[in-house]
């Protein structure tokens, strides 16, 4: 589960876009799905952000990521299903009102998260960050800080599954397959995670002081980020995604 | 006591992986495992406590198949301690620490039992039980973990690179309270290790291992001789013993530099 926030090479269409224009897709597809409350909209949408992954040639990926969120999906799913009273009884406790905005709730968080991670895989961190200083002009400070806190998700799940790893080889049951007492045990283990994320930023930072950091320039990166047609197609069909999701509604 | 029978293991990410891997050590063995990165000793090790499953073959602790049982389930017989002990630690004070995995193997009921061994931990590490363990240097650290792993008395410890980062002081004081251990409780000890000083003083076998595989498995004294394998392994032997080989006759079996010495005193002596 590591390498999902890890980028995956690649010469496909998504990889050679512009990295500005694969966060305003992003944006646009996480908008249009804000939009409409329409089902068959978001499955629209999420039927797109799967193909976006078969274009970027990362399909098995793009399930994969779909898999672990569908699975966080579920859970979320029973929740809405279970607590919201509005409209007709079908089964039990569970109205159709329910089972729509459980079904609307789950899609949009499927069609929100999946194009996040997919862009990580089909763009390097540095030029997210680069892209962002040189097209956007923001400053390089915030550019690099998204950077980092990017590049550390897969640090800190690698690091936490260490710990755990080390805590179970101790005595502490998470080997265990009682998802309440995984999630008891899970407070302790806050501690050594906190003390190690602290001591790697530390050092990054300690790095990053040491070669030059306060002297980045927005004309310090060497890589120029252009604007080509593939650019210009992704972004009509971004702002055509909105048009037609608010139409829609 | 531990037997591994033609273990393979690969990660989903086709990473390291170990191929076809078969070994026993005795009870009151102290082993080394010998390899360069990548050669898949850390590998070996967590399929030995079987932190991963073998995808091939099987590993016995005192005949019961690891992958049978849960982890946590084996730290009353399995102790590891880690390259990194932060990882390990996840108490505020070096006594709530120990306490803390006593507590976990032994349950919550054995209050007044868990006090008692954590004060003798305590006494024998020389800590007064009241320190910041996070406050404390990397060899403190180091120590308190194994002070903690070691607490439950486990029959086999296994120590992967132990003493990486520490200075020759604390790796002096760990090293010889493991080699104790092994001497008079008859502790087995598997030990990952890049220090060939260290492997030399400590341990008595070594496992040499090369691209996933077990490449020779021998006494310290004959591995360290073995030009072939050493070179396969991409490993130096310790200067001691390099000196020694390279002095050759009598002196080639020296393994201490103390030995050497006195060798060479009587040589002069003769003649």
């Amino acid at each position: 589960m590591t390498d999902v926030f890890q980028y995956t090479p690649g010469d496909s269409v998504l990889h050679r876009m512009n990295p500005v224009t694969k966060i305003f897709l992003t944006f646009c597809i996480c908008m249009a799905a804000f939009l409409t409350d329409h089902l068959s909209v978001l499955i629209f949408l999420l039927f797109l952000d799967l193909m976006l992954g078969v274009i970027a040639g990362i399909p098995r990926k793009a399930f994969s990521i779909f898999r672990g969120l569908a699975k966080i999906s579920l859970f979320l799913f029973a929740l809405q299903a279970l607590f919201v009273r509005r409209g007709n009884p079908v089964f039990w406790i569970i109205t159709d009102e329910g089972l729509r905005t459980a079904g609307t709730v789950v899609l949009r968080l499927l069609v929100v998260c999946l194009p996040f991670a997919l862009i990580l895989a089909v763009t390097q961190v540095s030029d997210i960050a680069n892209s962002m200083v040189q097209v956007l002009h923001v400053p390089y400070a915030y550019a690099f800080t998204l950077a980092l806190t990017i590049r550390f998700i897969p640090l800190f799940m690698e690091e936490m599954s260490g710990i755990m790893e080390a805590q179970a080889a101790r005595g502490i049951e998470f080997d265990t397959k009682n998802i309440l007492k995984k999630f008891g045990l899970l407070l302790p283990l806050c501690a050594p995670l906190l003390i190690s994320s602290m001591r790697q930023t530390g050092a990054t930072a300690t790095a990053a002081r040491v070669r030059g950091f306060s002297l980045r320039t927005a004309d310090s990166g060497y890589k120029k980020y252009g604007f080509g047609l593939v650019d210009l197609c992704a972004a009509v069909l971004s702002i055509a995604l909105i048009a037609g999701a608010a139409w829609i509604r | 006591m531990i037997r591994v029978e033609n273990v393979s293991y690969s990660y989903s990410s086709g990473a390291t992986t170990v191929t076809d891997l078969s070994f026993h050590i005795q009870a009151g063995e102290f082993v080394a495992i010998l390899g360069e990165n990548g050669a898949g000793k850390t590998t070996t090790v967590k399929l030995i406590d079987g932190l991963l499953r073998p995808t091939k073959g099987r590993v016995l602790i005192n005949g019961s198949d690891t992958a049978r049982s849960r982890v946590s389930e084996r730290a009353k017989q399995v102790g590891f301690l880690f390259q990194n002990p932060d990882r390990q630690i996840c108490r505020n004070t070096v006594r709530e620490e120990i306490a803390f995995g006593l507590r976990a193997v032994w349950g919550k009921k054995e209050e007044a039992r868990i006090k008692a061994r954590t004060q003798e931990m305590l006494d024998i590490f020389s800590f007064s039980g009241d320190e910041e363990v996070f406050a404390l240097s990397k060899g403190q650290r180091q120590q308190v973990a194994l002070a903690s792993t070691l607490a439950v008395k486990p029959s086999v410890l296994i120590l992967d690179e132990p003493t990486t980062g520490l200075d020759y002081r604390e790796c002096t004081h760990i090293m010889n309270f493991i080699r104790d251990l092994n001497e008079t409780e008859g502790t087995t000890v598997v030990m990952v290790c890049h220090d060939m000083e260290v492997v030399l003083d400590y341990a008595k076998r070594a496992l040499v291992m090369a691209g996933g595989r077990l490449i020779a498995d021998g006494s310290v004294h004959q591995i360290f001789r073995n030009v072939p394998v050493m070179e396969k392994a991409s490993l130096l032997p310790p200067q001691i013993v390099q000196l020694a080989v390279r002095l050759g006759g009598e002196f080639s079996e020296a393994d201490e530099a103390g030995e050497l010495a006195e060798l060479i005193a009587k040589k002069r002596k003769g003649g």
